[in-house]
């Protein structure tokens, strides 16, 4: 969608957002980022209205009051601010770097174009300090950035006292590629590629949302029928991932005869994406200006294996659902509050488990969404067994919409044309409830009709913080079944 | 459990008996570049391509191609523009090869001086660390096989990897087990473009390995850095670090695919080309 645009002071920015970031206020945070380094750039969404805006407002001698000091949810927003663009934010309690670790020179910020006022020195080195715990008993457990099993790298920096864990600390940044830069240097035809592998097991939905951002500052309305076979796309990417998640619980639990027949069933899922698509991952479908052709046959295809899915999951998640020693680990373990959950704007599944109602499907136009969208999942207690259950009720949520959507699909063009250029200095945004929750691309263009700022905000921006907070004074043993019930993405966040 | 035991045994087993079958019709593999000859003058592929693996060039009044695989992320588009059907839809799931060289296909003979100045054109960089251990390779793993993992991308790979040990595929059948630490793996299986940030623990990984080992580049990122490479963040693959014995192209692989890359690790299946 278009951003609506404005610019402002510095105090005056300060001042609407202890207005509109309130708990009364129906608005909530985008993103906060720069542009070229000389100004912040906030997008505040608007999910009762449906709409967006983004506010400019320009930092005086590369410095601001930090936000966080009001609203935690910008406590990673900043840091990352700090690391592609110098731009300081005093007052920061943790004011360290996030994604660029010693590897790299202390003056370098990749996205910055203005240069820096006289004299200018980074006010913090590259080396990362962890938070420390003192105390007699207390003892620190690193674990990444390499883990044992077949997952993403991080760093996770616990400090226990026994078998209890004290603090967690999550260093990320081990997989910044320098993605949101290398958006900015191709020729935009072929930004969709790199705009995929953001994470690409969420490919359809980086997808999708690069290609609503394009085509909403391009002025692009795409057919009907490809507004239903995006959304068709974006739930059976959700059916597979959710799927496969469920079945990671059952790993953790040491169901292991769940996790594997979850795991094939997910199969049947990628399935689907391979009738839809040619590729497991739904990769290069979404397309800017609609998708790429869909033989009709394969459409009935999709749907008999949505039938035949539903019928093969029913036993399996009755068993999962009721098996005792399953809901003993998950029931109030790793309990996230909802108005913690809501303080640090957590978004997806997380956030719905905990008693918020939030779906990016329901509240902004994405697809053939919100006309088609379910009704949100929405679960209270906040524990793992309610993020569970979310995930659960989303995938039965998302085999309905599917078929839903194929029964009402019209004939017509798959694609429209788009244009061999782009507007000059106009902005786009793009919006999907991606498996995770909500995913942002955010394009602006320059004045040859080039992308000149691509920002991205992955789901797990926002949840990482969660998990820190919901594995407080519970057993190590806990933190497998916790880590899980998030699945959040290290890629995505990482860029 | 009982419920779970009899769902088990109802289902019976799932495991694929047929061993590499080629892809579905309609499912994208890996591009495949045929002997035709290209029109004069075409550059319809090398326009669309994402990450620059084609090469166009005269030859024979006509025009050749390259087609790096080892940078291709199998998008299809080039097979959807060709007109001369030079290049077309593989669907075969034995892909990976032993040889960065033998990832770059063409349509004129190889030995002609055209091919191999486009073939030299694309440089294997030396690894800046460790060497290749095994001079007669692939002979002491033929059994079994323990591989660590290490993901340095965006886990599509891992899932793929994931999926090849699921019922259906059955990576372990093959003798290739995943372990959780380097100290007793045979193999060193990396995935995405490593990135800056991986740098020292990949190679730690590595160090932390006993002699002989192997080294897997699974994927696209893996191997060349797909769409990430030449960036700041110097995500260029993993053959600037490790000597790489086996490569295995796709974004992400298939599962058959992950698996024969496994078995020409172990020297049972003959790479796709030498």
């Amino acid at each position: 969608m278009k951003p609506e645009h404005s610019e402002m002071s510095q105090q005056d920015m300060a001042k609407q957002l202890r207005e509109r970031l309130n708990k009364t206020s129906d608005e909530r945070l985008g993103l906060l980022t720069s542009i070229d380094g000389s100004q912040l750039a906030l997008l505040m969404l608007n999910p009762a209205k449906g709409t967006c805006e983004l506010i400019e407002s320009p930092v005086e001698n590369n410095t601001y009051k930090a936000y966080t000091s009001n609203f935690a949810q910008f406590h990673w927003f900043e840091r990352a601010l700090f690391d592609m663009f110098g731009i300081v934010a005093e007052g920061h309690p943790r004011f360290q770097h996030l994604l660029l670790h010693e590897q790299y020179d202390k003056d370098f910020f990749p996205l910055r174009k203005v240069p820096f006022p006289e004299g200018f020195v980074s006010p913090i080195e590259r080396v990362y300090k962890f938070l420390e715990v003192k105390g007699e008993g207390v003892y620190e457990l690193p674990l990444g950035p390499i883990h044992a099993g077949v997952i993403e790298p991080g760093h996770f920096r616990f400090s226990c006292f026994g078998e209890t864990i004290v603090n967690l600390e999550i260093r990320l940044g081990f997989l910044h590629r320098g993605v949101e830069k290398r958006l900015t240097e191709v020729p935009w035809q072929k930004a969709h590629f790199i705009a995929e592998s953001v994470a690409t097991d969420t490919a359809c939905a980086n997808a999708l949302a690069h290609a609503e951002a394009i085509e909403s500052i391009a002025q692009v309305e795409v057919p009907e029928r490809a507004k239903f076979l995006r959304s068709i796309a974006l739930e059976i990417e959700r059916l597979a991932v959710h799927i496969i998640d469920v079945g990671g619980m059952g790993t953790d639990l040491g169901i292991l005869g769940i996790a594997q027949n979850m795991s094939r069933l997910r199969g049947n899922a990628l399935r689907m994406g391979d009738l839809l698509s040619g590729s497991r991952f739904l990769r290069a479908f979404v397309i800017p200006g609609g998708v790429r052709n869909v033989e009709e046959r394969r459409l009935g295809e999709i749907k008999a294996g949505c039938q035949q899915l539903r019928k093969d999951l029913q036993p399996l998640i009755k068993m999962f659902l009721e098996n005792q020693m399953a809901i003993e680990r998950m029931l109030g373990v790793g309990v996230i509050s909802m108005s913690l959950a809501n303080e640090f704007g957590m978004v997806g599944v997380g956030a719905r488990a905990a008693g918020i109602d939030y779906d990016v499907r329901k509240h902004f136009a994405c697809g053939k969404f919100p006309e088609y969208a379910p009704p949100p999942v929405v679960e209270k207690g906040g524990d793992v067994f309610a993020r569970e259950r979310v995930r659960i009720g989303e995938i039965w949520s998302s085999l309905d919409t599917i078929e839903k959507l194929i029964d009402n699909i019209p004939h017509g063009d798959n694609q429209i044309k788009m244009p061999r250029e782009l507007p000059k200095m106009a902005w786009g945004v793009g919006i999907v409830e991606a498996f995770r929750g909500e995913l942002i691309h955010m394009i602006g263009t320059d004045m040859d009709g080039n992308i000149r700022r691509y920002a991205i905000k992955d789901p797990s921006f926002e949840n990482w913080t969660a998990i820190s907070i919901g594995i407080r004074n519970e057993l190590i043993a806990d933190f497998p079944p916790v880590n899980k019930s998030f699945a959040l993405s290290y890629g995505g966040n990482d860029l | 459990m009982f419920k779970l035991f009899s769902y088990l045994v109802s289902h019976g087993v799932m495991t694929q008996r047929s061993l590499f079958p080629d892809l579905a019709e309609g499912v994208r593999g890996m591009p495949k570049v045929t002997d035709e000859a290209c029109q004069s003058g075409c550059t319809a592929c090398a326009d669309v391509c994402p990450t620059d693996a084609i090469n166009v060039f005269k030859f024979d009044e006509k025009g050749g191609i390259t087609l790096d695989l080892g940078a291709c992320i199998n998008c299809g588009l080039c097979v959807d523009v060709c007109p001369t059907k030079t290049i077309v839809n593989n669907p075969t799931t034995r892909v990976a090869v032993k040889d960065r060289a033998a990832l770059i296909l063409t349509n004129i003979p190889k030995d002609k001086p055209e091919a191999q100045a486009a073939i030299s054109k694309i440089t294997i960089p030396k690894a800046s660390f460790g060497s290749k251990d095994l001079t007669k390779p692939f002979k002491w793993f033929n059994r079994s096989v323990q591989a660590r993992v290490v993901s340095t991308g965006c886990s599509a790979c891992d899932m793929e990897i994931g999926a090849s040990g699921n019922p259906v595929f059955d990576l372990e059948r093959f003798g290739v087990t995943i372990v959780a630490s380097p100290r007793f793996a045979d193999a060193l299986v990396v995935t995405g473009p490593v990135p800056k940030g991986m740098h020292a623990a990949l190679t730690s990984c590595y160090q932390a390995m006993s002699s002989p080992r192997v080294v897997v580049a699974l994927g696209t990122c893996a191997i060349s850095g797909g769409v990430h490479k030449n960036g700041y963040a110097e995500a260029n693959g993993v053959d600037h670090l490790l000597p790489v014995d086996v490569y295995i192209p796709g974004c992400p692989p298939h599962p058959w695919m992950i698996i024969h890359g496994m078995n020409v690790a172990m020297g049972k299946e003959p790479p796709a080309r030498e």
